[in-house]
């Protein structure tokens, strides 16, 4: 018997055996998994946005007793139409790791020893109330989350800013997309982007400005390849720094150095207005001209301030700013050639082309990120491609809930639900609401993340509550901050589900509900807001993160402001918040209609979405009959001059290398979630360096050979990896941050752009040495 | 060894082993002797809400096949093979074997998945798509490696369906699974390349949602007086 | 080569010794039922003596309580 044909026989007997005792005992499971008591047949499914990136897709749980057995794609959602992606598909596992947290933690001794909740919960409220009474109310801080259901962030924002009266509040979305919201700021006055999804089905060119969006936001980037696949002649663009699985997918892969993006984008510009391919009647009516400070500065010493001051200028101005940024002189420090320079600026300039460019954490995590964002907007802005079906410059979010919870609801050290902390209109509206004296809310800003950790690093704050983020993995230029959290007489409080290097530094640990263990709303990329209702059980003595605000409230003495009963506390909670966007502008959808649907985008004005602003043949709040950016005392979108200025620190002799950092499919951010689940971890079970091949040739390395990373600031020593799914150009390497095993981050910079207070974690200089 | 009482069932088992004996040389007789090289699964875009319009696949891809393909059997893809690569019934499998990305190129899923056929390197006919449309491949299907967990996972699932669900002798079992992304019958049922265990041995009817219809979990009528 | 496959059942409680009884034979391959009390047995033996040995050594084993055969093909 030849092998082949043996073991075809014995898989027939296996068979035969497995369908004989299947009918003798059905229900048999001889399956890759422990069996749960009921069939298939009696799942339950019930929607959810899934807990991963801010594409937001809509997810159908299957529920069985009450575990979560299975996912599916929920057809009724109009953001992925039924497709997930493989963290979605397996999203339901993240809940069963068996390290979960269930009980309450506190530090006796230097060892967490568990403690009954309403214990742990007092010692929160008594340290918060003790800290404030001997350091001042400035002196406490809550650092959230771009992750944060929304009416966490509400009710944080009420307690801080409402109650104790400090603006000391953050999160993780600052070092995520705070850019892009001064970019849409300084750019049209309101946050968020103008298009939505529905521009991937009309768009003829797409370009990624420094994203990898096939494995960052992977069904969305699916749409866009269905829509080339039925279409034809639709061409997407790759324009990054590395070669990964975007550029194999797309039509065309343009590499260019990092930072560089500034003076390409100027120099489309200049070739926009070369070829005069403005779009006059566009920019003469909608636009105007501006600029701001130059030489800005890092921000990477304390205390660093900076203030722009915008001035007008006119058409002219504009022009002779451009002529630095011919093709040939930005060919010279970029690296992208001037004919490809000038093909991009033709994909824009090409009125028969309707051009959408999406971007992320290349463009956001950048010292000059609220520039490079403007200067995106300026390519569709001078021909006129905004605010209709298929031409939109789409900021896409990193988080679930970056939109919904943290730039909606405001939990930044300037922000209010609606409006700053400065204007008095919206602290009037503010104490109005929250039923708190209008003195209680502080009108001056504290601290952004960076500042804030370097606060609690001096002493200045000396408590914090973190929710539903590691900042012990992910703070840049890491050494510093975890040393900071660990010093004397520091109290740091850390709501989370699973032990993590935060986690390691806390002084209380709160058991934290996760995702569908709670009723929550998420709000993604394209203003759409998702509500799931609680679909399992919270285990042991879990609490979702809102309720475990109110149960410190309430033993702070302001029971008052947080009166909501358990059982409809986030229907009331979210009552009271949409009252702030209360306003055709920001209208949000009502409780009721957003249980019933996949996701409604806010404005949500007379029973119909906004799905382009700006536009008044789709956006009631525009006035008139064509644009009308109303963000903007003088209702037109700006134009900023902003100029290339080199990265905070660039590769010299002694660090020869670009260090960049991101992440890869399979897993989100720091990993805790992720890789507790067996088919994500195995895909990719631990973190690499990405080193280009000639580089490594060059140094005599070879895949998976041991590499230590160094900079100024600290080193890892990991594993190489050399063609593997990305491929950086020589002199760059490229780490992902998803294994706390490998903290690339205690190698990074702490520098920020000025603007928007935003590190950037995709420029630093390293060496690499043999280990 | 064998008590008096299961001598009965040993008797039906000797029975039930004699036929595979006889039938076991007709089936690996057809097994090697077709050669495999049609039929690429068939692109239809689904524009509905649930899934249930996709059901023209079936009909364009029943058309394109031979009559030889629809007979095809072969190897044993079993169905714990299938469920081995699988998280809960109907996620997405793992990729079982590695895949090159040489120099970054566009790995080509479908040049293999999209027409099945025989992998002479791997030996073993290639399983087909049910949905060819989505061509992202790996957003969703991963390769794997064989580390170790980093921490033990508490998971449960439903079980999976078994055969035989039919309500009388002899009809047609309902659809034991969803339809999303798995509207396209033959792609899983037919053919070489598919699991042994389900395979039907009658594609030549065509119209397979005429006697095959989606199980729900409603409970039975009753009126509403 | 004679190749055989059997539904194994265990003496009471005995699942476990079974699967490891099983496992230390020659030529068995063994799949536990994940959630009833019994196993899938495949034998694969070269050659007619040693499926009579093995046929022996299932006989003797003291956690086995049962075999059913359900496949069964031997080379003619």
């Amino acid at each position: 018997m030849s092998i082949t044909r043996r073991s075809f026989i014995k898989t027939l007997a296996l068979n035969s055996a497995a369908a004989a005792a299947a009918t003798l005992f059905p229900g048999i499971s001889f399956g890759a998994w422990k069996n749960v008591d009921q069939s298939s047949g009696a799942m339950q499914w019930k929607k959810t946005p899934c807990r991963f990136c801010g594409t937001g897709c809509g997810l159908l749980v299957g529920v069985a007793g009450e575990r979560a057995v299975a996912v599916k794609g929920d057809p009724n959602c109009t953001v992925n139409k039924g497709l997930c992606c493989v963290k979605g598909y397996h999203s339901v596992q993240i809940l069963y790791g068996k390290d979960r947290v269930t009980k309450a933690l506190v530090r006796k001794n230097g060892k967490l020893v568990e403690t009954p909740l309403n214990e742990a919960l007092d010692l929160v409220a008594s340290k918060m109330q003790e800290t404030i009474k001997n350091h001042g109310k400035d002196s406490v801080a809550m650092y959230g989350s771009g992750q944060w259901s929304i009416t966490d962030g509400y009710v944080s924002s009420k307690l801080f800013k409402g109650c104790i009266g400090t603006n000391n509040l953050e999160a993780n979305a600052r070092l995520c997309m705070a850019s892009a919201v001064t970019g849409f700021l300084t750019s049209f006055g309101l946050d968020e982007p103008m298009g939505c999804y529905d521009d991937m089905d009309h768009a003829d060119v797409f370009i990624t400005w420094g994203n990898n969006m096939a494995e960052m936001h992977p069904v969305l980037f699916s749409r866009m390849l269905a829509n080339r696949k039925t279409k034809g002649h639709v061409k997407i663009i790759d324009f990054a720094t590395r070669t990964t699985r975007t550029s194999q997918a797309a039509d065309k892969s343009i590499l260019f150095r990092p930072q560089t993006d500034l003076a390409v984008a100027n120099a489309i510009c200049y070739e926009i207005f070369r070829n005069d391919w403005v779009n006059w009647n566009f920019v003469n009516k909608h636009v105007s001209f501006h600029k701001g400070k130059t030489n800005i500065g890092y921000g990477t010493e304390d205390h660093f301030k900076f203030q722009d001051k915008a001035e007008t200028v006119d058409l002219e101005t504009y022009k002779t700013f451009l002529e630095d940024y011919t093709p040939e002189k930005v060919e010279k420090i970029s690296g992208v050639s001037a004919e490809d320079i000038r093909y991009l600026a033709s994909l824009y300039g090409d009125p028969d082309k309707k051009v959408t460019s999406f971007w992320c954490m290349g463009m956001n995590q950048h010292t000059r990120g609220t520039w490079i964002n403007n200067l995106v907007y300026n390519c569709h802005l001078l021909v006129g491609k905004i605010s209709t079906p298929g031409n939109s410059p789409f900021s896409l979010t990193g988080q679930p809930s970056a939109c919904g919870t943290v730039r909606e609801v405001g939990t930044l050290t300037h922000k209010l639900p609606h409006g700053v902390v400065m204007k008095e209109g919206a602290r009037k509206m503010a104490a109005k609401i929250w039923d708190v004296p209008v003195e209680n809310i502080d009108p001056k800003p504290t601290y952004h993340t960076v500042e804030m950790f370097r606060a609690l690093d001096r002493g200045d704050i000396r408590f914090m509550w973190i929710q539903v983020t590691n900042p012990m993995v992910t703070m840049p230029n890491l050494n510093r901050y975890r040393n900071g959290a660990e010093k004397e007489g520091r109290f740091v409080v850390v709501s989370e589900i699973y032990p993590t290097p935060t986690y390691d530094v806390a002084d209380v640990v709160l058991p934290s509900a996760l995702w569908i263990e709670r009723e929550g709303f998420f709000g993604n990329s394209e203003r759409r807001t998702q509500h799931n209702e609680q679909i399992i059980p919270m285990p042991g003595d879990c609490m979702s993160n809102t309720w475990q605000i109110i149960e410190v409230a309430r033993r702070m003495g302001y029971k008052k402001q947080f009166p909501w009963p358990e059982e409809t506390y986030i229907e009331d909670s979210w009552n009271e918040y949409i009252q702030f966007h209360d306003s055709p502008k920001h209208r949000m959808a009502p409780y009721n209609d957003l249980k019933a649907r996949s996701g409604i985008q806010w404005p949500f004005v007379d029973g119909m979405e906004t799905k382009w602003r700006y536009n008044a043949k789709y956006d009631p709040a525009a006035e008139g009959d064509d644009f009308d950016f109303y963000g903007k005392p003088d209702r037109r979108a700006w134009i900023w001059l902003r100029p290339y200025e080199p990265a905070a620190e660039s590769p010299d002799s002694e660090y020869p290398f670009w260090l960049n950092t991101g992440r890869i499919l399979e897993h989100w951010h720091t990993g805790s979630m992720t890789r507790r689940v067996p088919i994500l971890h195995r895909a990719a079970p631990e973190s690499y360096v990405e080193i280009n091949p000639d580089d490594a040739s060059r140094m005599g390395i070879t895949n998976g050979m041991k590499v230590k990373v160094s900079s100024r600031r600290g080193s890892v020593v990991m594993k190489a990896s050399i063609n593997g799914r990305g491929r950086p150009p020589m002199g760059m390497v490229f780490v992902p941050f998803f294994d706390e095993s490998y903290l690339i981050n205690e190698v990074t910079l702490d520098a920020f752009c000025p603007i928007s207070k935003q590190p950037d974690y995709k420029k630093c200089a390293v060496k690499l040495e043999r280990v | 060894m064998m008590e008096n009482s299961e001598q009965k069932m040993g008797k039906v088992f000797l029975v039930f082993a004699g036929i595979c004996i006889v039938v076991l040389p007709l089936i690996v007789f057809s097994a090697f002797s077709f050669e495999s090289d049609e039929g690429e699964t068939v692109v239809v875009k689904t524009g509905g809400d649930d899934f249930d319009q996709s059901g023209e696949a079936i009909f364009i891809n029943y058309d394109q096949l031979s009559r030889e393909y629809l007979a095809g059997t072969s190897t044993g893809r079993t169905l714990s093979d299938y469920y081995d690569r699988r998280q809960y019934p109907g996620s997405p499998p793992y990729i079982p074997h590695k895949v090159e990305e040489a120099d970054l190129a566009q790995v080509e899923c479908l040049a293999c998945h999209a027409r099945g056929g025989w992998s002479e390197e791997l030996k073993m006919h290639t399983p087909i798509t049910p949905h060819p449309e989505q061509t992202a491949c790996r957003q969703c299907h991963i390769e794997q490696t064989d580390a170790k967990l980093f921490v033990d996972i508490d998971w449960m699932s439903v079980t999976t369906p078994r055969l035989g669900r039919s309500d009388l002798p002899g009809a047609p079992p309902p659809i034991p699974h969803e339809l999303q992304m798995r509207g396209n019958c033959i792609a899983c049922h037919v053919g070489p390349g598919t699991v042994a265990a389900i395979r039907v041995e009658h594609p030549s009817r065509g119209n397979c949602r005429q006697c095959h219809v989606a199980e729900t979990n409603a409970g039975l009528f009753s009126r509403n007086n | 080569m004679p190749v055989f496959s059997y539904l194994a059942y265990p003496k009471r409680g005995a699942k476990e010794q079974l699967l490891k009884d099983l496992a230390s034979l020659d030529y068995c391959e063994t799949t536990p039922a994940e959630n009833e009390e019994v196993l899938i047995l495949v034998t694969d033996t070269p050659g007619e003596d040693q499926e009579k040995a093995l046929q022996k050594k299932l006989k003797k084993l003291n956690s086995l309580e049962s075999l059913g055969m359900t496949f069964g093909h031997v080379d003619p």
